[in-house]
């Protein structure tokens, strides 16, 4: 009964998206619309059908009619697979053909053929014993494998081709050469190089004292650390860099105090004599990125090492102590040695991030100029110079990917950390008390000034002019929200708010399907996906950006200039979140769960639904949050995609920000700000715990 | 639920291989259909990927699977119609003990009350009918691992899988526990195959035990016959204790005779299937009785060198010509001291000879 079951439910699903596949040919614009689904006039929409404008393409659901035999059953399995799979490659590669030899983009319609060929292809592959000859995750496989290969292969492939293409369209495969021994670009790379290590460093260093500080610490204060999971999330990456303008830029404040006290005229200066000083530009430059990007990035170590100093065993520190080593000996001799592979694994990433950071040496760059600066500049304005747009992205790509890789091979495995399932007792032994005292004060400093950090930023939005004009005002926050929902600040927000919250759900959904597959199946293709959230994981942002640039402006594949793109983008650059959260929820989860529920006549759906979604739950409302929050904030990719009809939040803001609008600006980060974490402490009221910090 | 459907279950020729490991290398077997049998041996030696290949849970790299006279290698684990209870259970979390149990009943859209009634009579055949409502934290370790087999009968399959069942049991249950799936399965008829790496569990539960080593089968049999006439070393001492110590053997004129360490053992007339010279044999703890007297000729001679005092029994290491002997006595029959020179009495058909080692 039940082979009879499983048999008429693999006919009327070949059947279904048989149909869906006619369907949308028949009624779905076959070619792209010029203006866009909605903005389409009824005639436009009409000649964009594939039956009324290209005759040509009704090959192609006469070809799916040939698949009408397989909604019925007889025929031996094998043949039945091999056919499918067969067809549907073919009549892929007739409809690919029919976009790429003319030079058309696709419309809605032929991409919803392209779906339901996949899905009748993943029929043929389970019925060849595909994974066990399971449907639904031969499905998953294949959609998946098809969105990496178009949304990250695809684009990444088009830097490479784009860096060997002249300006005159010629072939010139030493083109990468040229640009790169060009004047001007060795220092870019060192300057990106000489900036990620020392922030690398830096944030190390921080990060675990910080870590010691609130894990081993007696003091009150510790508890404050919990901020640092909060802050970093809700805050879009460039603000961090904007309050150091408002605090030490020309009209900061610190210039300002400066200027009273030693400048001409000032409180320390005799009448009528020069001053000792004079306003500087001193935070813009290496000063001003590193400073910004060891406030924004340090969290992050902290966590890691946090993650890494809270998992070792006390028992190994009371032994030290129980031998006649001092708290110090102990401190140096066991637990930092302990400690170094997250040392590393900090490190590292405080590399990657800090080359892959775009809003703060955007903002706060000046002279210094770094890669990720450099690749947008190359084409934003009046340059336009894709190739060496290109050629920078594939500099960039390979320092963090060759990073990345590192810290994949000899990281993840080297933790010196055992995890026996024995249940570990023992107290944590406290820090030195000389060691505590010091701490404590350089905590207090930095704490305070991370206040004043994000004091500045409210505070800027509601004064006047920052540096001149201090009379308290609310003309900022009146042009952004009080001049109706079609101008300021409300359709970027609106579109922002939008995109995220499509975007968000499909990423938890997708990056838990993509966890599920590479944790829990073996199957052919599984380097492929493996290597695309590689990718995924690796690639900055704005490499992202130019990438689709180049391959989604023209056919066949058209998005730029569409909602689509930046949602895809959003979810793209959220990914890491989702994935991470599966499959650190995925690994709390016995296989054997999955088994027994298989054992009892389920199939992977099922058994995903009934079994593994209800005990996800949580992970899956905190991946979705924490996706939500990341695409509101995220901008080195979107800045490349988002234009006037599709503005998102972050790029309104730096636009803003490049027009001199700093009062505006900074009132717009505030509310952004403020959402978030008001956003953020529902969800975690909701949830019971802290789950988004615990993502991070 | 009895039925006289009962299937047996045979592997041809079947490899699991794990990247460059071969954790199953071209191996047959066959499973009678109705019995229990046991795949024992020591971690890693393949009897759980073995079970797994029968479940459809792994995918062989070579060979096929039958259940009865249907080939079901290329069947899914879904398809298969087996039964498992898991070394960890696996009940959900999630679901109380009904919902656990009606899951599968569910899938296979039976109605409402017809679910309600099979689990009810599943959870009498498991005593534990009234526990539908509870969930599998508010059960203990016992009844939990009651669920999971009514969870697994509860379809009826032509096959029922026992991944280590008990191992996560403490010892004075387990043995009731063993003996009530015993009974289950004798009861119910169906085919079961059951994973351990405990001998005691394994003769008391099985009707047939198939010992495995590196990932091939030594040996396969009733208890008894593998206790009685093991087929190797390795399962000589895997079932039971066991002394392996060499000795010569010699067959004059139709009467055979063994050398062990300077003693002639006359065996009479007794069949052996091993040519004369050196051979291997299994001398079990039990079969001697220490005496202080004894023929100097016939019997073995040895020197206590460490006793240790068990209760019932006496366990004694004895240094002898032949080698060093393992012996348990009962300790009724008397305490020897350490340094003590005794005498080992044994009946000459308790000897066990180890068919000659395979190439």
């Amino acid at each position: 009964m039940q082979a009879l079951l499983g048999e008429r439910r693999f006919r009327v699903g070949i059947f279904s998206w048989l149909l869906i596949g006619v369907l949308s040919y028949l009624v779905l614009p076959w070619f792209g619309l010029e203006y866009g689904l909605f903005d389409s006039t009824m005639d436009e929409y009409w000649d964009a059908l594939g039956w009324r404008s290209h005759p040509l393409s009704l090959g192609i659901p006469i070809l799916l009619l040939l698949f009408i035999p397989f909604s019925r059953p007889g025929r031996s399995r094998k043949i039945e697979g091999r056919l499918l799979v067969v067809l549907a490659l073919a009549i892929t590669i007739v409809l690919a053909a029919d976009f790429i030899i003319p030079n058309r983009s696709m419309g809605l319609g032929s991409g919803v053929i392209l779906i339901s060929l996949a899905a009748l292809f993943s029929y043929g592959i389970a019925r060849l014993g595909f994974l066990q000859g399971d449907v639904f995750i031969s499905g998953a496989v294949t959609v998946i494998i098809l969105i990496i290969s178009v949304f990250v292969f695809y684009p990444v492939l088009q830097i490479f081709y784009k860096v060997i293409v002249a300006k005159d369209g010629s072939l010139d495969p030493f083109q990468f050469f040229d640009i790169v021994s060009s004047f001007g670009i060795g220092r870019v790379v060192l300057n990106t190089l000489y900036l990620a290590i020392s922030v690398g460093a830096a944030t190390t260093l921080l990060g675990l004292v910080f870590a010691l500080y609130s894990i081993r610490s007696t003091s009150p204060l510790r508890h404050l650390m919990r901020i640092f999971y909060i802050l970093p999330i809700i805050t879009p990456p460039f603000v961090v860099g904007m309050s150091l303008i408002l605090l030490f830029g020309r009209a900061g404040v610190l210039n300002d105090i400066l200027m009273y006290f030693f400048g001409s005229g000032g409180f320390f200066i005799p009448d009528g004599a020069a001053g000792i000083f004079e306003r500087s530009g001193y935070i813009y430059g290496f000063k001003g990125i590193f400073l910004a990007q060891v406030l924004s990035l340090t969290p992050v170590s902290y966590m890691v090492i946090v993650g890494m100093l809270s998992a070792i065993n006390p028992a190994m520190e009371e032994a030290s102590l129980t031998m006649r080593a001092s708290r110090w000996i102990t401190l140096k001799k066991v637990t930092l040695p302990l400690l170094a592979p997250g040392l590393a694994n900090a490190f590292l990433l405080g590399v990657i991030s800090s080359a892959a950071d775009f809003g703060n040496p955007l903002v706060l760059g000046g002279e210094y100029d770094v890669l990720s600066t450099e690749i947008y500049f190359s084409i934003a304005g009046a340059q336009l110079d894709f190739a060496k747009a290109a050629a920078l992205g594939i500099l960039l790509l390979v320092l963090s990917l060759t990073i990345f890789l590192i810290q994949k091979k000899y990281l993840s495995k080297k933790s010196f950390v055992t995890v026996t399932g024995i249940q570990t007792s023992g107290n944590v032994t406290p820090l030195p008390i000389r060691l505590q005292k010091f701490l404590t004060v350089f905590v207090c400093c930095w704490l305070a000034l991370i206040g004043i950090l994000y004091i500045s930023i409210f505070l800027g939005g509601f004064v006047r002019q920052w540096g001149a004009d201090y009379t308290l005002t609310l003309m900022h926050h009146k042009e952004l929200w009080s001049n109706g929902f079609s101008s300021g600040g409300w359709p970027s927000l609106t579109n922002s708010l939008m995109f995220s919250f499509i975007a968000a759900p499909l990423t938890a959904i997708f990056g838990i399907l993509i966890a599920y597959i590479l944790t829990r199946k073996k199957f052919a293709g599984h380097g492929v996906i493996d290597f695309g959230t590689v990718l995924i994981f690796a690639v900055p942002g704005t490499v992202i950006g130019i990438a689709y640039i180049m391959a989604f402006n023209t056919a066949p594949i058209e998005l730029t200039g569409t909602a689509i793109i930046l949602v895809i983008t959003m979810i793209i650059r959220a990914m890491p979140v989702g994935i991470r959260g599966g499959m650190s929820a995925l690994s709390q989860i016995s296989p054997s769960l999955e088994e027994a529920s298989l054992l009892q006549r389920a199939g992977s759906f099922k058994t995903l639904r009934s079994v593994l979604l209800p005990l996800l739950r949580s992970t899956i409302i905190s991946s979705t949050a924490y996706s939500f929050i990341r695409s509101m904030t995220t901008v080195s990719a979107v800045i490349f995609l988002a234009s006037a009809g599709t503005n998102v939040a972050t790029t309104y803001i730096l636009s803003r920000v490049e027009s001199g609008d700093n009062g505006v600006a900074v009132a717009y980060g505030s509310v952004l700000i403020l959402t978030m974490l008001v956003f953020t402490l529902l969800v975690q009221a909701v949830t019971g715990r802290s789950r988004i910090e615990k993502q991070m | 639920m009895s039925r006289n459907s009962s299937i047996k279950v045979t592997l041809k020729n079947i490899s699991k291989h794990f990247g460059s490991t071969r954790v199953i290398d071209n191996l047959d077997i066959e499973f009678k259909a109705g019995t229990l049998t046991t795949l024992l041996g020591p971690s890693g030696c393949g009897k759980t990927t073995l079970l797994r290949l029968v479940s459809g849970l792994e995918p062989p790299t070579g060979g096929e699977i039958w259940f009865g006279e249907q080939d079901v290698s290329d069947y899914s684990a879904t398809q298969r119609d087996v039964g498992m209870v898991f070394q960890s259970y696996a009940l959900f979390p999630h679901m109380n003990v009904e919902k656990n149990i009606g899951y599968g009943l569910g899938v296979l859209k039976e109605k409402k009350e017809k679910i309600r009634d099979a689990v009810t009579k599943v959870l009498q055949t498991v005593n534990l009918d009234g526990y539908q409502k509870r969930y599998p934290d508010e059960l203990s370790g016992g009844q939990q691992q009651r669920v999971a087999v009514a969870r697994a009968l509860v379809l009826e399959p032509k096959v029922l899988l026992f991944d280590e069942p008990l191992s996560n049991i403490d010892s004075k249950l387990r043995r009731s526990m063993r003996d009530d799936i015993r009974n289950l399965q004798q009861k119910t008829g169906i085919t079961s195959i059951y994973v351990t790496h405990d001998q005691a569990e394994a003769l008391s539960v099985s009707d047939e035990v198939v010992v495995m080593h590196n990932g091939a089968i030594e040996q396969q049999g009733t208890p008894r016959d593998l206790y009685r006439r093991p087929g190797s070393a390795f399962v000589a001492n895997f079932i039971g204790d066991s002394n392996v110590v060499d000795g010569v053997l010699e067959v004059e004129a139709g009467r055979s005779a063994i050398l062990l360490g300077g003693t002639r053992i006359d065996l009479g007339e007794r069949q052996i299937d091993n040519l004369p010279g050196k051979i291997q044999l299994s001398l079990r703890p039990e079969m001697f009785q220490l005496r202080e007297t004894g023929d100097r000729e016939r019997h073995v001679v040895g020197t206590v060198i460490h006793s240790a005092y068990l209760g019932a029994v006496t366990e004694y290491f004895i240094s002898t010509p032949m080698g060093d002997i393992f012996t348990t006595s009962p300790s009724s029959d008397g305490q020897y001291e350490k340094g003590k020179e005794v005498f080992l009495h044994f009946h000459p058909d308790q000897l066990i000879i180890l068919p000659p080692a395979r190439a």
